[in-house]
């Protein structure tokens, strides 16, 4: 004999409870941890100044600066070009053999594991173009990395702008991409700008892809251009955390960069869900 | 043979041995008709009949259907609109279409109004008088000429679609295309639209695709019936209901089948 309807749907129920409190559980963990032995390394001299006695001491302002230069380089590349691949592949592409081949790729260059594009990278733009291992050369990787996910959330967003919406506009005689400037692309935004927003946390917490492409292991003072070597968030954490002069010594600057990091993506998501729902409500009632 | 209408002083909307295809499938068999300027045609039949389909040739919003294939002559204004100098853009400029759903963009009331002749290039100082001219002649300024900020989709359904007559009334068409405008509305409602496409075609000429019979009835001066593709009978909207030449016909609207 079966579980009673009423038993299943208790045991259901639970195990569903479970595993949502299990996943809360963990995140909890992870940010109570990091909090409490970082904040006691973070004041203004932390994320001001320059890294002192052998990184020991002093502060992390250059790799916070180098992965904010990151997420702007990489970002300005990545999102013009993906927000335009994605209309063509949505809106005039039509299905043929190239287009199911290109979203394949698209699929496939997203499942990439992150150390190839470093080296590609390495290969491409810092070897072949010659950028040099430079906030260029890196922007450039991280873009690549991103490429698939902006493309893959801006497609999501444009299939669900209503057909509706397209045929009224046509109606009136407005053109193909009038229309999709002027109506799909406004819909789609708030989906546009989710998509980018994992990108970000993408940009600002990759190790892999900037090793090889520019990622400095010690530089106090500031990037000075394109072609500059830089410092940035999760390489200094893991320099500090494998290859540093003294681990057990920096350990609270560890943490401290941790936090720090896990600060800017947080705030950056908050920016991004403000800007979503402005939207939103502007678009709803 | 073209299906009759005799005496039409000018004919706005010239149609000859119609043809179109889904594929492999003919939805449209040989239609030809003459549709009258400044009147309403009711286009009626029962579900999956090519009476949409057929209206939907009128605007060419058919071209977005991918397999669709079209044979015959279609002449707007005596001019061949699937000719092949035709800017379908500059078409549906001038054969505006209501769709079923009202369906105004998630901007506000005046941005809604604004939308066609902004893209046209209207003048900026223009469009307050272009929108408010529009609110009124689809009978809806009373209603939102305090919240003309306010998003289009707060309006009541009966209200937006109103809306998107007046939308399309901006554009300054010359012809209007409806296609069940008050299937989705209530009476009150509906009542309201009708009355509205009545005042409409001193100005414009009108054809609209309908389920209803009572409303065919109530607001069109020519109906023409199609049944499985084919348009079986076309006429003033009086004879076609009270001496129906065809047997299909008179089946049709004593609600016999359909």
């Amino acid at each position: 004999m079966g579980l009673s309807s009423k038993t299943s749907e208790k045991i259901a129920f639970s195990l569903l409870i479970l595993a949502t409190l299990i996943v809360a559980g963990f995140v909890l963990i992870i940010l109570g941890y990091i909090i409490l032995n970082g904040y006691g390394a973070i004041n203004l001299e932390f994320i001001t100044q320059m890294p002192n006695r052998m990184m020991t001491e002093g502060g992390i302002y250059p790799a916070i600066v180098g992965t904010i230069y990151l997420i702007i380089g990489s970002m300005s590349v990545a999102l013009p070009i993906g927000v335009m691949a994605a209309i063509y592949l949505n809106e005039y592409a039509g299905e043929s053999r190239t287009t199911w081949l290109i979203e394949m790729a698209i699929n496939n260059l997203a499942g990439t594991p992150s150390v190839v594009f470093g080296l590609f990278g390495l290969a491409l733009f810092v070897k072949y173009f010659g950028f040099g291992p430079s906030i260029l050369s890196a922007s450039l990787t991280l873009a690549l990395l991103i490429l698939p996910v902006i493309i893959r959330s801006t497609e999501e967003a444009l299939i669900t702008v209503p057909k509706e919406y397209r045929e009224s506009s046509l109606a009136l005689g407005v053109s193909k991409w009038q229309t999709i400037r002027h109506v799909v692309l406004p819909a789609a935004i708030p989906g546009i700008i989710t998509g980018s927003v994992l990108s970000i946390g993408r940009v600002a917490g990759e190790t892999a892809p900037i090793l090889f492409t520019g990622a400095a292991y010690f530089l106090p003072r500031l990037p000075d251009s394109v072609y500059s070597q830089f410092m940035a968030l999760p390489y200094h954490l893991f320099v500090l955390a494998t290859a540093g002069t003294n681990i057990a010594k920096t350990r609270p600057i560890q943490y401290g960069t941790a936090l720090v990091l896990l600060i800017i993506v947080l705030s950056l998501n908050l920016v991004a869900v403000l800007i979503r729902r402005h939207y939103r409500n502007k678009l709803k009632i | 043979m073209t299906k009759g209408v005799q005496n039409v002083s000018q004919v706005q909307i010239k149609v000859d041995n119609l043809n179109l295809w889904y594929g492999e499938k003919q939805a449209l068999k040989n239609i030809s008709m003459q549709i009258p300027k400044n009147s309403v045609t009711a286009l009626i039949g029962p579900s999956g009949c090519g009476k949409s389909t057929f209206l939907r040739c009128l605007n060419r919003m058919n071209d977005l259907v991918k397999n669709c294939r079209i044979e015959g002559k279609i002449s707007i204004e005596e001019k061949d609109i699937y000719g092949p100098d035709v800017d379908v853009v500059d078409l549906r400029k001038k054969v505006g279409m209501v769709f079923q759903k009202p369906n105004p963009f998630p901007m506000s009331i005046f941005d809604n109004v604004a939308y066609g002749p902004r893209i046209h290039g209207a003048d900026r100082k223009d469009l307050d008088s272009i929108v408010e001219q529009a609110l009124r002649s689809a009978a809806i300024w009373e209603e939102t000429s305090d919240r003309l900020k306010s998003p289009a989709l707060s309006l009541s359904g009966g209200q937006q679609q109103r809306l998107c007559i007046a939308r399309t009334l901006a554009v300054k068409p010359r012809t209007i295309l409806f296609d069940e405008p008050t299937s989705a509305l209530d009476p009150i409602s509906t009542a309201r639209i009708e009355d509205l496409i009545m005042d409409l075609k001193k100005d414009y000429t009108i054809v609209i695709v309908t389920h209803n019979m009572q409303q065919a009835a109530r607001i069109s001066d020519y109906t023409g019936f199609f049944l499985m593709g084919k348009l079986i009978e076309f006429g003033q909207t009086r004879q076609i209901f009270q001496n129906p030449q065809e047997q299909s016909t008179e089946d049709y609207i004593t609600g016999r089948f359909g």
